[in-house]
């Protein structure tokens, strides 16, 4: 027999975290293809009104940047024990994983990492979001403000080489996030229906399927009805 | 038809000094200089009539000579109270007056206002500071700053790395000179275009254009633009880049495709092609040397401190970029096509990845 569970999976500061960033990381690729090719791509009519839209949607991701981390840092505390892999996660649980996504996968095999609230993401997401939200996103903040204040921080510019060199990170840097949403929107589609793990980005609450008989080794698996998130508990 | 004839007697006049015939004004220039290029006259109370001697023998005025400016110097002058005449500029300089006369700025300003008719230098001669700093004397750059900051992103920026007359006339050809600036260590953050005892201490006396042109062919090489930025790290010294139009006309006026930023950001970058080194000179002009078509696309070292957004992108970074896009995207591809393909494997294994 199978029965039902809920989770709690993802509480709301991350939710609103997650979508003003996605929103915002989305609309500066696009504005971006249109400053850097302006000769090519026109989207947003006025050249200006990209730059406007551009420099609008790096400040709403640098804001949200800031909710994510002082929510993760501060508030849940679980920042490090989601996001930084363990040793066991580096030596083999990545290899296990990509066994899995690569060839275990097609030949119906099932995930080797199970979602808890306190253990969300399988050894590649952790390495791959632990890249992303500790080393690239910050890079791109930093670089964005550099540029948009490019006369008053000329100093701080030249010491990191020029112009050119920072605007030539910040371009690849950005490609780095193009690429990045199509693998993670893709691998998002990968649970057990396409949008299963859309949902807890939604409303917070993952829909599971369990064998009775076969408790999880994880505990602390919130019911719906008793309606109290794990980050609480933890807390 | 007195002007025509005025044009032409001083053609004449340039023709013949150039050949070397006759220096026509030489000798006439250097009785007045006696006076007014004089210590004595630039540290007295009428320093206002003191002209510097090798700055305006450095002109094509000096050719012209004093004297076909001031004719009717009276025998007495300057003891006698008679004012020599001083021509006006339309006199010589036609076709410049009336394009001016009906520009919007006309009514603001007179020729002399803008120029110094005894250190009047071609724009290839002056450094984009000194353009600048001509519009300055009456337009306040900071305040300058402010009003276009009101539809200008990076106003700030834009006066910096741009002459007014860019904007504000309508040549049709842009290029980019670069300076050499420098600032003097703990002088805070202003650099000044490095004068010319300043680089020729650099070089121990030799041409100073071989700072950047090493093996005096007279055009800068990326190679050789490359090799001079490196030496320029740590030394308070920069390359700086301004847009320049190529014409310098005098149609004064507020050009609406100026507004519209993709005038010169979406212009691409075979639009920035032809770029220049202005060197100072002795006598307080410059010279201008070209550079390799192409070194401000460089991406690290051609100019590393000049970008000009949507126009001077690198095209090997767009490849880099580019194939890391794909690589990000041929994964869902290459993916969902496996997926696709063995969909029935997580049916029958009724279990869900
Ligand atoms: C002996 C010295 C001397 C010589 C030579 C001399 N000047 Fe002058 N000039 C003066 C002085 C002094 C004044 C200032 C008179 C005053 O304002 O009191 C003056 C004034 C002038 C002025 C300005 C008048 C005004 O007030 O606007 C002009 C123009 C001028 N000189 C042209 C010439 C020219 C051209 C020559 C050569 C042909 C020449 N001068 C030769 C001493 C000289
Ligand atoms: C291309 C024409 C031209 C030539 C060449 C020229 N001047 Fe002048 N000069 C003028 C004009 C125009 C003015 C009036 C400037 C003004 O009103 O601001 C003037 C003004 C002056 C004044 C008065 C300065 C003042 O501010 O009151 C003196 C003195 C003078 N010239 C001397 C000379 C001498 C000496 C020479 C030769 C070495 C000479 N000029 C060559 C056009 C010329
Ligand atoms: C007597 C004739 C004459 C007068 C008056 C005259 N100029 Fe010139 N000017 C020339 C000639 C000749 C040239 C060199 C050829 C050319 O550019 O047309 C020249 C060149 C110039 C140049 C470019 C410098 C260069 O090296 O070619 C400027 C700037 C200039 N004049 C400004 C003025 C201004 C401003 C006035 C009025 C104060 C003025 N001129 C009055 C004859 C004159
Ligand atoms: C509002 C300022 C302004 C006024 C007014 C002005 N000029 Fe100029 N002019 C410039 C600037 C800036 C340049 C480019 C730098 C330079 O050569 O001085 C220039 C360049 C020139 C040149 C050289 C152009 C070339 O490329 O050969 C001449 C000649 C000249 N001006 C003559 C005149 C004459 C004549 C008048 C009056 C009818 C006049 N200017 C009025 C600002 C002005
Ligand atoms: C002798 C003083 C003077 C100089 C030098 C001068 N200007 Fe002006 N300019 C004025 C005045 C006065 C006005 C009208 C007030 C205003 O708009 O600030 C004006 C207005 C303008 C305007 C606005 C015109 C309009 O229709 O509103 C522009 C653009 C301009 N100047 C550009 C320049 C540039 C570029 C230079 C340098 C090459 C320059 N000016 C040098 C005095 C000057
Ligand atoms: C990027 C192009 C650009 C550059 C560079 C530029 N301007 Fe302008 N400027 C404009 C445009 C466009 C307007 C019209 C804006 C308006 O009417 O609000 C303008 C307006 C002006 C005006 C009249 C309105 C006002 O704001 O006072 C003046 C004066 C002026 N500019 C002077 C200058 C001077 C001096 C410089 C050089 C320090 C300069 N501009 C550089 C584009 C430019
Ligand atoms: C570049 C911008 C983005 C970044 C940096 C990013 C980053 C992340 C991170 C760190 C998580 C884990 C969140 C948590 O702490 O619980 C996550 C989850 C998720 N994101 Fe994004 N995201 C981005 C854009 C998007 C977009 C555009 C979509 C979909 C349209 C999306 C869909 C999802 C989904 C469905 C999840 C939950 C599944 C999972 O945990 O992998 N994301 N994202």
């Amino acid at each position: 027999m199978k029965h039902k569970e809920m989770m709690y999976m993802t509480p709301l500061p991350v939710r609103i975290w997650h979508w003003l960033n996605a929103f915002g990381i989305v609309t500066l690729c696009i504005t971006g293809i249109q400053i850097r090719f302006p000769d090519y791509i026109n989207i947003f009519g006025a050249y200006k009104a990209a730059i406007r839209l551009h420099n609008t949607a790096g400040v709403v991701v640098s804001i949200s940047y800031m909710l994510w981390l002082v929510y993760y840092l501060i508030v849940a505390r679980s920042l490090i024990k989601l996001y930084v892999p363990t040793v066991k996660d580096l030596t083999s649980g990545i290899f296990r994983q990509a066994y899995f996504y690569f060839l275990a996968y097609f030949v119906g095999q099932p995930n080797p990492h199970h979602s808890t609230p306190e253990s969300k993401f399988n050894p590649m997401q952790k390495a791959a979001y632990l890249v992303i939200m500790f080393i690239l996103l910050p890079l791109v903040i930093a670089s964005g403000v550099l540029l948009m204040y490019v006369a008053p921080l000329r100093e701080l510019l030249m010491l990191l080489g020029g112009i050119k060199i920072l605007v030539g990170t910040h371009f690849l840097l950005a490609c780095c996030f193009t690429a990045f949403l199509f693998v993670h929107i893709y691998l998002a589609t990968l649970g057990h229906t396409p949008l299963a793990h859309f949902k807890p980005m939604w409303n917070g609450w993952e829909e599971e399927t369990v064998e009775d008989d076969a408790p999880e080794k994880t505990t602390e698996i919130t019911k719906p009805e008793i309606g109290i998130s794990s980050t609480e508990k933890q807390g | 038809m007195h002007l025509h004839t005025r044009s032409i007697s001083i053609c004449l006049a340039i023709f013949i000094a150039f050949t070397g015939t006759a220096l026509a004004a030489g000798p006439e220039n250097e009785k007045c200089m006696a006076c007014h290029g004089s210590a004595e006259i630039k540290s007295s109370s009428i320093r206002r009539v003191y002209i510097d001697p090798a700055r305006f023998a450095s002109t094509t005025h000096a050719i012209v000579g004093c004297t076909s400016c001031h004719d009717r110097v009276s025998s007495g002058h300057p003891g006698d109270s008679y004012i020599p005449p001083k021509a006006t500029c339309g006199e010589c300089h036609g076709p410049v007056h009336d394009e001016y006369a009906k520009s919007v700025h006309a009514p603001k300003a007179r020729c002399n206002d803008c120029h110094n008719p005894h250190d009047a230098r071609l724009p290839a001669s002056m450094s984009g500071e000194d353009i600048n700093r001509t519009c300055a004397r009456c337009h306040d750059t900071r305040k300058t700053i402010q009003s276009h900051a009101k539809w200008l992103p990076q106003a700030d920026l834009h006066i910096d790395s741009l002459l007014c007359i860019t904007c504000h006339t309508g040549s049709k050809d842009y290029v980019i000179i670069m300076s050499i600036e420098s600032r003097l260590p703990g002088s805070g953050t202003e650099f000044k275009t490095a004068g010319y005892e300043e680089l020729a201490g650099l070089t121990r006396g030799e041409d100073i254009r071989r700072l950047i042109d090493l093996n005096g062919d007279n055009i800068v090489s990326l190679a050789e633009l490359r090799a001079f930025n490196h030496q320029l790290r740590g030394k308070n010294m920069r390359l700086w880049g301004m847009m320049t139009p190529e014409i310098v006309t005098h149609s004064y006026q507020i050009l609406n495709n100026r507004w519209d930023c993709s005038f010169c950001h979406a212009s691409g970058p075979k639009a920035m092609q032809k770029s220049f080194i202005s060197f100072p000179e002795k006598n307080g002009g410059f010279t201008r040397l070209s550079v390799e078509k192409g070194a401000i696309l460089d991406i690290l070292y051609g100019t590393p401190d000049f970008y000009m957004l949507g126009t001077t992108r690198s095209t090997a970074l767009n490849i880099i970029g580019a194939l890391i896009v794909a690589a990000g995207l041929s994964f869902p591809v290459a993916h969902g096509f496996f997926r696709f393909l063995t969909r029935k494997n997580r049916k029958e294994s009724n279990h869900e990845a």
